[in-house]
């Protein structure tokens, strides 16, 4: 009897095992799996490094509000604002983030600097290896967080300036 | 007054008869909102925020037009007064831009406030915004006219407050927009008072604008470090990779002796700080060129020299020049190093005001001095020379709102037109040179009439004006460099007759009279005490030289005759002021600390980089002999406060600094520890021990320690230092028995509303606001330097 029952719990347990065994996988095969985000999968809203935005004229949307900073609360956005002139215009707004950093070490991908944004500028992109063996790497600058320019305007060396001029091509840019 | 009863929201409560509503409230700590009213100028009505409800009147009415009267009974919160205002701000935000991103108001913007206060923040026009692009109306100068809501605060501050009129309304209703009086610009004072008055973002300031948000900065109250007068100033700073960066001055709190006021100086003349030419390492001349070098070797070499030149020679054969911009603690410790360490009485400044004269007429006579909050008050002004418009900005303000709000009577006798004998009830032009004879007839002497009178001002004007003066109470006079020695003592002698008269003896920099008071003198110890007394400075100091020592001119002609082995320039720069010719000092060793290479550097064989008054904390006396609190705002890597300069000079010399600085006293406590865990216990027992100046000092750089001394020996500086560290001002007393001087020894800074001696030279936006008065057609004259 004793034995039997013993035979049947393994049984029961083993079911369980085999059951699972033939349906599909849930855990994504990262860093092993397919394509270019070998086998990563993001949810849409996933918050990851950010991405400062630019306006369809390709110019930066960040006005140096500084609201993003003042809502941050590990308090790891530094900024410095500058003007915009006629001969260097960053912005549509009279100002622009002359420096505009994120501190990786701080952030807690909160999206609070996204919440804040009136503009935006700021917003969570889908980057997330971060890893570094040395955290002043983790010091991201402006150039780095920004979008890539609109194909429209050149950043896409398929279209140069010579095209451009000759009436843009009905092209999306990436990311709009 | 006679009170007058009033029921504010249920409150019974009195107020004086005469006063305006919203100020009613205001008092009995009622919140009425207002846009166009501002205290001190004239009435607008023009905003409609204040609106309350008096009962008995159909409609709401503005608080700050109406007059409190007896047995009122007012509301000043319901949902009709709420709706009121709500549509108020609507109307405002209905050509408004959405621009608080970028504003430099927002963070600190009255419409922002309201706007979230009354929830109106949805806009119900569809009507497509009147947008105009911005003007710069001059180098500090901007306007973004949507931003604008029409509250004419600048007009009249600019109008009333400054007496400068450059700023009118154009157009009538709607259509309105303020612009400037002559053509596209302005053609003005360029105090920035308009900027700091508008409650928007509308006008915005050249130095300031689109670089930060206000809670990006710390705000620190210090005093502005370019004329006597003493404003308090707030500098906004922020981190910069050189250090802490200056980059805005205003008065955000307007507790300071100015109010409401600040010149172009204190508000935009701050960035001479970080001027590119700033010298940020110690030089010392090598072969005939100025070369870096550390500060170690720097001060190797000054201690050496020094500590040789005084062991040789003796004292008598360094000189010292002290500045009238260091602060009280750095003249005294500067003075006490020279009498001290080097045992020379060759300590001297560049004189603005004859003080030591001014604390021998006063001599015996208590509370004979104005503080600058008193000018404000007099019920009676004489002002006799200088021109305080251009020289004493503050002075003239507080002049001319004590005449406008007061009905204070002003007396003006000038040998120019100056631009207060707008606001006097006579106006006395005399020749120029003539003030001491002007003196002499206010004392009776009717011969030196023939003198004074001109066709502007005949002899009757002259004898009415004396009669006046005769005639009033609690006069305060205020007179310039043109007075000095004996004649000021005869002015002091012939005011002091009016009964409660009180005196002003104007200096021009930002601490000449506190460099005065702490004894840059080759003849006098700090508080005026001849060097041949000072009992207690000897037994305190133990000893000093006893003969007086050599004056600048006479130390120039020393190291001619070979006899001045070094010369110590601290924070001056009198090579360009006294006309020194530079190869008079090619055999001395000359040693100088300044921000910038300036004419005396090419005398100088070590050149140490100093730090200005934003630049470190002490305390300033201005020319009324209010006593007030420098605190630290900005940094420059490289640089050190002149304090620290000289202790460490002392030291290399092998001198003790405990007996330089009396570092390491107060009081060792307990700070709380043993109390638990209280908390709060031990911060108040050290804002306690701060207040009572018990506090330990750790540091012989500390210029607190030497606060502690200076309050002990030095007479009329025995003020609370509770109220000082609050940053409230402090008047102090002229004491001692003072001394005749050369009058020839003064030399006045003469300068102008737009220069600062040599660091005005450095100043970008002194220097933007020059070039661009300098571009234009010059209309009205100039007064002269
Ligand atoms: S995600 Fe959060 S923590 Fe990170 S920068 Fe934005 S506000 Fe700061
Ligand atoms: S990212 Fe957005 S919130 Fe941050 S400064 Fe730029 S505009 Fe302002
Ligand atoms: S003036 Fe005030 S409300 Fe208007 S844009 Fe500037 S901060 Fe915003
Ligand atoms: S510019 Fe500013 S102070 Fe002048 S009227 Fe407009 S809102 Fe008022
Ligand atoms: S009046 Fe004098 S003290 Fe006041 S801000 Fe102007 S320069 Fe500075
Ligand atoms: S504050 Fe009363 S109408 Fe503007």
């Amino acid at each position: 009897m004793c034995i039997l029952r013993d035979i049947a719990a393994i049984a029961k347990g083993m079911s369980v095992t085999f059951r699972e065994m033939f349906r599909p996988t849930i855990v994504e095969n990262y860093p092993k799996g397919p394509g270019p985000l070998r086998g990563a999968r993001f949810e849409e809203r996933y918050r990851g490094v950010h991405v400062l935005q630019r306006d369809e004229n390709g110019l930066e949307k960040c006005v140096a509000c500084f609201l993003c900073a003042a809502a941050c609360p590990s308090n790891c956005i530094y900024i410095e604002a500058a003007e915009n002139t006629a001969e260097h215009r960053v912005s549509g707004a009279e100002r622009y983030a002359q420096v505009y950093n994120i501190d990786y070490n701080r952030c807690i991908f909160c999206g609070y600097c996204v919440e804040a944004c009136p503009t935006d500028a700021i917003t969570h992109g889908h980057g997330f290896e971060l890893a570094t063996f040395n955290v002043s790497n983790l010091i991201y600058r402006k150039e780095q967080l920004l979008a890539p320019r609109p194909a429209h305007l050149g950043a896409n060396a398929v279209f140069n300036r010579a095209e451009v001029e000759g009436g843009a091509p009905p092209v999306v840019a990436p990311g709009e | 007054m006679a009170d007058v009863n009033i029921t504010l929201d249920g409150k019974k409560l009195t107020a004086p008869a005469g006063t305006l509503l919203i100020e009613a409230c205001k008092n009995a700590g009622i919140e009425v909102p207002s846009f166009c009213y501002y205290p001190g100028f004239s009435l607008q009505g023009a905003c409609r925020m204040c609106l309350v409800k008096i009962e008995k009147v159909p409609k709401l009415q503005t608080a700050c037009t109406t007059v409190i009267g007896e047995g009122m009974i007012v509301t000043t919160d319901s949902p009709e007064i709420h709706q009121a205002r709500k549509s108020m701000v609507e109307l405002l935000l209905g050509n408004h831009p959405l621009d608080c991103p970028v504003c430099d108001a927002g963070g600190e913007c009255e419409l922002q406030d309201m706007t979230f206060a009354y929830g109106a923040a949805e806009s119900k026009y569809i009507d497509i915004k009147n947008h105009r692009e911005e003007q710069q109306w001059s180098p500090v100068v901007y306007f973004d006219r949507p931003r604008c809501i029409l509250c004419y605060r600048c007009v009249r501050v600019c109008g009333e407050g400054m007496d400068v009129w450059a700023l009118g309304i154009q157009n009538r209703g709607v259509a309105s927009v303020i612009a400037p009086n002559k053509e596209d610009h302005l053609e003005c004072e360029e105090c920035g008072m308009c900027i700091d008055i508008c409650p928007v973002g509308a006008l915005t300031s050249g130095a300031y604008r689109y670089k930060t948000r206000p809670w990006e900065m710390k705000h620190i109250d210090t005093t502005c470090t370019h004329c006597g007068d003493g404003c308090r100033t707030t500098l906004g700073v922020r981190r910069a990779d050189t250090g802490i960066e200056i980059v805005r001055g205003d008065n955000r709190d307007k507790s300071g002796i100015n109010g409401d006021f600040l010149c172009i100086k204190g508000r935009y003349a701050f960035d001479f700080v970080d001027n590119e030419q700033r010298i940020k390492q110690p030089l010392i001349r090598k072969d005939g060129r100025l070369t870096p070098s550390s500060w170690e070797e720097a001060f190797e070499l000054i201690g050496r020299r020094f500590a040789e030149i005084c062991g040789r020679e003796g004292g008598r054969a360094i000189g010292v020049i002290g500045s009238s911009k260091t602060s009280n603690e750095e003249n005294y410790l500067l003075q006490k190093f020279a009498r001290v360490v080097l045992g020379t009485n060759n300590i001297d400044h560049h004189r603005t005001g004859d003080f030591p004269a001014f604390a021998r007429a006063l001599a015996g006579k208590l509370d004979a001095t104005a503080s600058m909050r008193d000018v404000f008050k007099a019920p009676a002004m004489l002002v006799i020379g200088n021109d305080p418009t251009n020289q004493h900005p503050l002075l003239a303000w507080q002049i001319r709102n004590n005449v406008r709000l007061h009905r204070s009577r002003l007396y003006v006798i000038n040998s120019q037109p100056i631009k207060l004998r707008r606001q006097a009830t006579a106006f006395a032009h005399i020749p120029a040179g003539s003030e001491a004879k002007l003196v002499a007839l206010l004392a009776g002497d009717d011969s030196v009439l023939d003198v004074l009178v001109s066709e502007n001002t005949p002899r009757e004007a002259l004898l009415s004006l004396r009669d006046r003066l005769r005639g009033e109470q609690n006069l305060v006079i205020i007179f310039g460099a043109e007075l000095r020695g004996e004649e000021m003592a005869r002015l002091v002698k012939v005011g002091s007759a009016v009964s409660g008269a009180k005196f002003v003896c104007l200096g021009d920099y930002a601490n000449s009279r506190g460099a005065a008071d702490m004894g840059l003198y080759p003849d006098l110890l700090p508080g005026y005490l001849p060097v041949t007394q000072g009992k207690t400075f000897r037994e305190e100091w133990g000893g000093l030289p006893d003969a007086p020592g050599l004056t600048i001119p006479q130390m120039v002609d020393a190291a001619k005759a070979g006899q001045l082995k070094a010369l110590y320039v601290v924070g001056a720069n009198p090579v360009a002021r006294f006309n020194i010719d530079p190869f008079a000092f090619a055999k001395s060793f000359v040693v100088m600390q300044d921000m910038f290479l300036t004419e005396t550097a090419l005398i100088a064989d070590v050149v140490l980089p100093g730090a200005n008054a934003y630049e470190k904390s002490g305390t300033f006396t201005n020319t009324c002999g209010d006593l007030q609190l420098l605190r630290k705002a900005g940094e420059v890597t490289g640089t050190k406060p002149d304090f620290e300069i000289i202790v460490r000079i002392a030291e290399r010399m092998g001198f003790d600094v405990r007996k330089l600085v009396p570092f390491g006293g107060g009081m060792w406590a307990d700070m709380g520890q043993s109390r638990g865990a209280q908390s709060g216990e031990a911060d108040r027992h050290s804002v306690w021990l701060e207040a009572h100046g018990l506090e330990t000092k750790l540091s012989p750089f500390d210029p607190m320690a030497i606060l502690d001394e200076i309050q002990r020996l030095v007479p009329g500086y025995h003020v609370s230092r509770r109220t000082l560290l609050s940053g409230t001002d402090q008047h102090t007393r002229i004491g001692g028995p003072g001394i005749l001087h050369n009058p020839e020894l003064i030399v006045p800074a003469n300068d102008d509303l737009f220069t600062s001696g040599t660091l005005g030279r450095y100043s970008r936006a002194l220097n933007s606001v020059l070039e661009n008065q300098r571009r234009k057609p010059v209309e009205t004259e100039v007064a002269a330097d």
